[in-house]
């Protein structure tokens, strides 16, 4: 049995860096994975706990860059929970909306990345085009493009005004327009179709087997999903539905995004064309009472789980966060046996890895250890090469 | 939508573990002994239907490290069991034959100094190769100490 | 004073394809990735910087940017080091965003080495957390102006701080001369 050893360096996969790992390897396929995640850790739960409620928030959207309002949400949903607060519905449609956009923007992202994966250059930057209306939207609405500062204990820290909502209604049909045509390729064009399907397959035994979640679990029929769960938020009166599909391989996870899209869509046009009157905070106590609370959430990549103490101070005791990619390792590991080196990058991609969580997976198996280098571009290569010549088929 | 467990089933099933409780609507906390807790697993997931486990958490109260699993399941309601370590000997069996925890045991042990018997591969995974042993940042009592040397560079920058 | 457009043919041409094209790598060393979403927005057709002529290489050795994104954590610390190390002369460091000036929101962490300047020199600071591809850019444009500053100069010791020399005799504490 072959033993490959591949370390995928501490970066977004769609950045082209050459990431030095040892394959060990007799053939072409892989049995098994260890991981190694201590290049981003900053020891952020601790910080956490000698800082108080207001300047914690903006700790914890910096834990990552891309799912940053789902941290800072999360902590300020389970905080207020704790200290039985009623949360007025002008501030929680205006964080469903700032969240459903940025759920809009990652999975643009992820399929632009995606995209590049497999060597699709054109379409990855026709989707990073579109994106850039999400983006001016979010940025007009909060000042920042990323880590929007939206949030604070008792509500948010901005309001909409009409002209801000109006702006963003006019963005939306066009975006509308083109997220139809990127439902119309992947389902027909026949470059997606060869490279992504059979790839990574997971069944449903298997996704309750390793714990996967979000889009990745969803893709096998798994219906999870704590927006309907468990609904906070204005996921109760927002008409929309949970996407699943049944393919179990990285085109189901991209049909799931690409559905994921369109009902994000009709979420924010809802709110935005129902959004109520009123305040959109309410006075907060300096100090939390005595409690415990387990505030999931659901981020673009999955369910994100916060446990959080608190011991009559005005800081936390404990927070304990575990992210959905941390989740989705032990599936990409097993689903990662007996497949070619060339899918290792569209099966990683395929769950969507927030790299500020993880950054290196090596692939061990114990027979004999003989050694060579290939670089990440490599692997690529071979990758793009292997599509180029399915398509000629 | 199913129907969430109802604490009285939940207590019938699992009572002689330890103290129950029903802290929100839908999550439901079972206290028990780092001995019982495997069975406990295991009868929750065969009687009370929990498939699904969410995280493993790990806390330090001053006294004791506590360890927190919680699962779900197609009903929908959170069920966590909660453990207690001595803080000198914290040793607990794994549960990563009967749940996917490998990766939650090892970040555990890395940071809270944990021991997980059974666990087959308890290496470093998110603490750097150079931090020394027996240094366990999450605990409430760690300082980091200034004539240690953590990681980073030894040598100045030219 | 030499410009760009002095030296050898060779130098010359070398000079000149610095300033016109320049290659830029990334090393993210410890960082949430937001300021790595906005280099590679960068890229993208809204701000388009390869029209430039610039290009994010992945090799370190093909560089003559260096883009350092995060707060250095300590894993990374010794491999940051080593990547800056391989870029060859003249190699200019961005440090982006509130990450690379001081450590932002993760400064005095215990996972952290003090700042990333205590790493490798650093030759221009970008603000914003994360910096707006505008500024990034600016940032890449700003280097281009210090490479050809460098290059009149013959070098970069000219921008090296030196010992200040006080004056000892004649003055008290206190006293101004004029």
């Amino acid at each position: 049995m072959p033993e490959v050893i591949i370390p995928i360096g501490p970066h977004h996969p769609a950045l082209k860096e050459p990431v030095n790992f040892k394959v060990i390897a007799d053939g072409e396929k892989i049995v098994r994975l260890e991981l190694d995640i201590s290049y981003n850790h900053r020891g952020i739960e601790k910080a956490a706990e000698q800082r108080d409620f207001i300047r914690v928030l903006p700790l914890l959207e910096r834990v990552c860059g891309i799912c940053s309002h789902s941290h800072s949400t999360a902590f300020a949903k389970g905080i207020e929970e704790i200290m039985q607060l009623e949360i007025p519905p002008r501030a929680q449609y205006i964080r469903t909306i700032v969240a459903e956009l940025e759920r809009m923007h990652s999975h643009l992202l992820w399929l632009g990345v995606a995209a590049h994966e497999i060597g699709f250059n054109t379409l990855f930057m026709w989707i990073w085009r579109d994106r850039e209306a999400v983006q001016d939207t979010l940025e007009e609405m909060s000042g920042n493009r990323v880590h929007y500062g939206m949030n604070e204990i008792g509500g948010v820290r901005r309001d909409l005004t009409p002209e801000q909502v109006n702006a963003a209604l006019v963005r939306l049909p066009h975006l509308e327009e083109r997220i139809k045509k990127y439902v119309d390729m992947v389902n027909n064009q026949e470059t997606l179709l060869i490279r992504f399907k059979g790839i990574g397959k997971l069944s449903k035994e298997e996704v309750l087997k390793y714990g996967a979640v979000g889009p990745t679990a969803r893709a096998s029929g798994v219906d999870y999903d704590i927006r309907s769960d468990d609904p906070y938020l204005a996921y109760k009166e927002a008409p929309w539905k949970v996407v699943t599909d049944t393919h179990g391989d990285v085109y189901g996870r991209t049909i799931v995004r690409i559905g994921e899209l369109e009902e994000s869509l009709k979420i924010v046009r809802y709110c935005l064309e129902h959004l109520p009157e009123g305040p959109i905070r309410v006075t907060v106590p300096k100090i939390a009472p005595k409690g415990e609370i387990f505030s999931r959430y659901e981020a673009p990549r999955g369910e994100l789980a916060h446990f959080i103490r608190t011991n009559g101070t005005d800081k936390v005791e404990r927070i304990d966060i575990r992210t959905p990619t941390l989740a989705n390792w032990t599936s990409v590991a097993m689903c990662l046996v007996n497949q070619n080196l060339a899918d290792i990058p569209v099966i990683v991609a395929a769950i969507d890895p927030c790299l500020s969580c993880t950054s290196r997976i090596t692939v061990m198996n114990d027979y004999d250890r003989k050694a060579s280098s290939i670089t990440m571009d490599e692997l690529r290569r071979q990758s793009r090469a292997r599509f180029q010549r399915a398509e000629r088929l | 939508m199913t129907n969430g467990l109802m604490v009285d089933f939940v207590l019938d099933t699992m009572k002689e573990f330890g103290t129950i409780e029903q802290i929100r609507s839908n999550r439901i906390r079972i206290s028990t002994t780092p001995d019982k807790v495997h069975d406990a697993i295991k009868r929750s997931r065969e009687l009370l239907k929990c498939d699904r486990l969410i995280t493993i958490s790990a806390a330090d109260n001053g006294r004791t490290l506590e360890l927190i699993y919680h699962l779900t399941g197609p009903h929908r309601t959170v069920i966590s069991l909660v453990i207690e370590l001595p803080r000198d000997v914290p040793e607990t069996p794994t549960m990563s034959d009967i749940l996917p925890a490998g990766i939650y045991e090892r970040q555990i042990h890395d940071l809270f100094g944990i021991f997980f018997k059974g666990n087959p591969n308890l290496e470093k995974i998110i603490l750097n190769e150079d931090w020394p042993d027996n240094e366990y940042p999450l605990r409430k009592d760690w300082k980091p100490d200034p004539g240690k040397f953590y990681g980073g560079i030894k040598e100045e920058r030219i | 004073m030499m410009s760009v457009l002095t030296g050898t043919l060779s130098q010359r041409l070398a000079n000149w394809a610095r300033v016109k094209s320049p290659w830029v790598t990334i090393f993210n060393s410890g960082a949430c990735n937001a300021c790595d979403i906005e280099i590679i927005a960068c890229l993208m057709p809204h701000f388009d910087v390869e029209r430039f002529g610039i290009l994010a290489k992945g090799s370190p050795r093909h560089a003559d940017i260096l883009i350092v994104t995060g707060h250095v954590t300590l894993k990374q610390a010794s491999r940051l080091r080593r990547v800056w190390e391989q870029i060859p002369e003249p190699k200019y460091v961005i440090a982006m965003g509130a990450c690379g000036a001081s450590g932002g929101v993760f400064h005095g962490l215990y996972n952290m080495v003090e700042t990333v300047g205590a790493v490798i020199p650093i030759d221009v600071y970008v603000a914003g957390c994360p910096p707006r591809p505008d500024e990034i850019i600016n940032a890449v444009v700003t280097c281009l102006n210090l490479l050809k500053e460098d290059i009149a100069h013959g070098g970069k010791q000219w921008r090296q701080k030196k010992e200040l020399e006080l004056p000892t005799k004649g003055t008290k504490t206190g006293e101004v001369t004029v």
